[in-house]
């Protein structure tokens, strides 16, 4: 069987590369993918936690993030694509209009 | 006995009318009158049965009292004293209701009117029964709101909107007096009690009160040089709230004012309610008073003083209502005159004063409801455009000379045959008399009789420029409707008979206050010997009739026989009449030197310091913020990737924070 260590190894790698992504990329799909990838990383812990106690908590909350990361995808690829449409372009950091 | 326990309804049904009058007065016939009309009959019925029963057994006195919080009470306490006030305000003001509903029928704020005066028999009612000084004082004020209210009742007119702020403000000089002298009492029982205060008495109440007046007298202060009783000061401060209350000079200058509002107002301040108050919280603190050095006689001379002073004025005034106005400053002032002289004559100074103020209460009543039912008829209040009233309105003559005759008291010395107002004002001559024997102070005894005299040259003056002679003018008039006379003829009957009717069971009914004291001990804390009536020469007993009828003949010549022409006195050449006239110039004094000239210019004065400050102080807060706000702001890039930067970094301080502080790993 493979240690539960290895599981928190790779949660904790693919969520770096997310937070990586997200702090690095200009691009808003870019950002979403990389929000995606951190909330992934969340998920294998919590399914890996759930097989190693042998509670099902986990693997039903895994489904729940799941789904609330669908969601927020949604609104997320939503809100891009009127701004693709109001400014021909997705860059996020030229979207400075709400600071002082 | 089951009335006893009524007792509480005595305030609380005209409290009720005041509210159900308010609210409902509009869709009732003639504005609602019906509601207080009620109520304060009730009370009366409630007030005179108990006063029935005290009479029969006058040591069983009404007390009530239910805990309101620390070691305050709310409470009845219905003795002699408060017994007669509660039935005389129940009744006049019954009366003085009944008659406003004749006197304003024309007006079309009737609820409003009728609500308000239900208000301020609620809160005098209120006042009368309180069983503690704090209770009291409540009353006292919802007494000047009231009066407030009604001198104001008028309001788009502005004399009388002013006048309701200058009634207002001038008691408020005496009520924060009062208010005072409480604070002082109090601190000063906590001294006593080295602040331990026992647990379940609860020490504002009078009774209570009373009872520690020798340990009060034992705190001195300093004041400038000076080594004065603590209970002089407090009695000095009640009776501030006295002098405000019940306009004794210097703070009487809005009593005059007051005629602004409904004449009906003017009868129910003057006789039944608001100017007694002040003579009540006397007679009610009286043990204090008699314990305290030099409190009586401060009382007994400013009232004396302005027993005089009032009076003066009154003769010259033109209109109606004024003379009359100033006739209460001046009776309230015999009044407080009778409360001074229990240095000598001890407990029976306040039997003297509460008798005068209740006969006062009648007279007054009436002659302001005489006025009140003249001006009705024709409009005016100038006597000048008036004379052979007395053709048109009988009815409305022959009471207003009952009043008179009672206010100038014509009577037989050493009898029981007289006026009310005789029966009750000669005794405060002659106790003025005895007290200026046995202390050799002269002056109040020289002020009262002279007061006298011109009492009856003001009141027979009023009567014969308005009532006899010929019409000066065409005013037309009738004679006023029944609801109107019948309060009159009821109140001249009582103007003229009461007095001899109750003298004796009076005097004896209102010592019995004070059974549970004993006055002479306390007299001797204030280093009095009372004095005991001995027998005053012939001339002393018969002065002040002699005076009177002196008045009434000067009048009688002057103004209906005018054997002396008075064109030649009543000029602005004259100084003695222009300095009365123009009321010896109180209101330059009062208003245009002290109020505007020394407080308002030196408000302004302090106000533009203050302004600067208060701005440099709000100016300096909002620059503050700004400024922080400013360079805060800085912090929201409005890029995404600096905020994620910072929650990150806000993650990572947490943990190494947990690692730190709690040591979980």
């Amino acid at each position: 069987m493979i240690p539960l260590n290895w599981y928190l190894g790779l949660s904790a790698i693919v969520f770096s590369i997310g937070l990586y992504g997200f702090m690095s990329q200009k691009n808003g799909i870019r950002m979403l993918m990389c929000v995606e990838l951190m909330l992934n990383s969340a998920n294998i812990n919590l399914v890996a936690f759930s097989s190693y106690n042998d509670d099902m908590t986990g693997q039903v909350f895994a489904l729940f993030s799941i789904a609330i990361a669908a969601a927020e995808a949604a609104v997320g690829f939503a809100i891009l694509m009127s701004i693709y449409r109001m400014r021909d372009m997705i860059d996020v950091d030229k979207l400075n209009i709400l600071r002082w | 006995m089951a009335m006893e326990n009524l007792a509480f309804l005595i305030p609380l049904l005209p409290a009720l009318a005041f509210v159900l009058t308010f609210f409902l007065g509009k869709k009732l016939p003639s504005g609602g009158a019906i509601i207080p009309i009620v109520a304060i009959a009730i009370s009366c019925v409630i007030s005179l049965a108990i006063t029935v029963g005290l009479l029969q057994n006058p040591e069983h006195f009404v007390t009530q009292s239910v805990h309101w919080f620390a070691i305050l009470n709310l409470g009845i306490l219905i003795d002699p004293l408060a017994a007669v006030m509660l039935s005389m305000v129940s009744f006049v003001s019954l009366l003085i209701h009944i008659y406003a509903v004749g006197y304003m029928s024309h007006d079309p704020a009737k609820p409003r009117y009728f609500a308000e005066t239900a208000l301020f028999t609620a809160a005098m009612l209120g006042l009368i029964l309180s069983d503690n000084i704090l209770q009291l004082f409540i009353c006292w004020e919802l007494v000047g709101l009231s009066s407030y209210l009604l001198i104001g009742f008028w309001f788009h007119k502005p004399g009388a909107a002013s006048a309701a702020k200058k009634a207002f403000l001038t008691t408020r000089v005496g009520d924060v007096m009062f208010l005072a002298g409480i604070v002082l009492l109090f601190s000063d029982i906590f001294t006593v009690f080295n602040g331990n205060l026992p647990e379940g008495v609860y020490v504002l109440q009078f009774n209570e009160m009373f009872k520690l007046i020798p340990d009060l007298v034992a705190i001195n202060s300093t004041i400038l040089g000076m080594e004065v009783s603590h209970l002089t000061l407090v009695t000095l401060l009640f009776f501030g709230g006295a002098v405000g209350k019940s306009g004794q000079f210097p703070l009487h200058v809005w009593l005059p004012d007051a005629m602004e509002g409904p004449t009906t107002v003017s009868a129910l301040i003057h006789a039944a309610t608001m100017v007694t108050a002040g003579v009540y919280l006397v007679a009610r603190t009286f043990p204090m008073f008699i314990a305290a050095p030099d409190s009586l006689m401060v009382v007994a001379y400013l009232g004396a003083f302005t027993a005089l002073f009032a009076a003066t004025m009154g003769i010259v005034m033109n209109d109606l209502k004024r003379v009359l106005a100033y006739s209460t400053v001046s009776q309230l002032g015999y009044m407080v005159l009778g409360l001074g002289l229990g240095a000598v004559i001890g407990a029976e100074a306040v039997g003297v004063s509460m008798f005068h103020l209740i006969n006062h209460a009648f007279f007054k009543a009436l002659l302001f409801l005489c006025a009140g039912s003249v001006i009705h008829a024709v409009g005016t209040h100038d006597m000048r455009l008036l004379g052979g009233v007395g053709k048109v309105m009988p009815i409305t003559f022959a009471t207003m000379t009952a009043a008179a005759l009672a206010l100038a008291g014509f009577g037989i010395p050493g009898t029981s045959l007289g006026f009310s107002g005789f029966l009750s004002k000669d005794p405060i001559i002659e106790g003025a008399y005895l007290f200026a024997e046995s202390t050799g102070n002269w002056l109040p005894y020289l002020f009262a009789i002279s007061a006298a005299f011109l009492t009856s040259l003001y009141i027979f003056r009023l009567i014969f420029m308005t009532f006899t002679g010929k019409p000066r003018t065409d005013y037309g008039g009738h004679e006023s409707p029944s609801s109107m006379t019948v309060p009159l003829a009821i109140l001249a009957i009582l103007a003229v008979v009461f007095g001899a009717l109750t003298r004796t069971s009076f005097y004896h009914f209102i010592e019995d206050n004070f059974v549970h004291l004993d006055i002479e001990a306390l007299a001797e804390l204030g280093g009095y010997h009372l004095a005991h009536h001995g027998h005053e020469p012939l001339l002393v007993l018969w002065m002040p009739l002699i005076v009177a009828v002196a008045g009434l003949v000067i009048a009688y010549l002057i103004y209906n026989r005018r054997v002396v022409d008075m064109s030649s006195i009543v000029s602005r050449n004259n100084p003695v009449y222009k300095l009365l006239y123009n009321r010896y110039y109180q209101h330059q004094i009062f208003v245009e030197f002290f109020s505007i000239k020394i407080i308002y210019e030196g408000l302004a004065l302090a106000g533009f310091y203050s302004d600067k400050m208060l701005d440099w102080l709000v100016n300096g807060t909002s620059t503050l913020l700004i400024e922080a706000g400013d360079s805060l702001r800085k912090f929201q890039t409005g890029v995404i990737q600096h905020y994620a930067a910072a929650v990150v970094a806000g993650v990572g301080l947490l943990v190494i924070l947990i690692k730190l502080v709690m040591e979980v790993f």
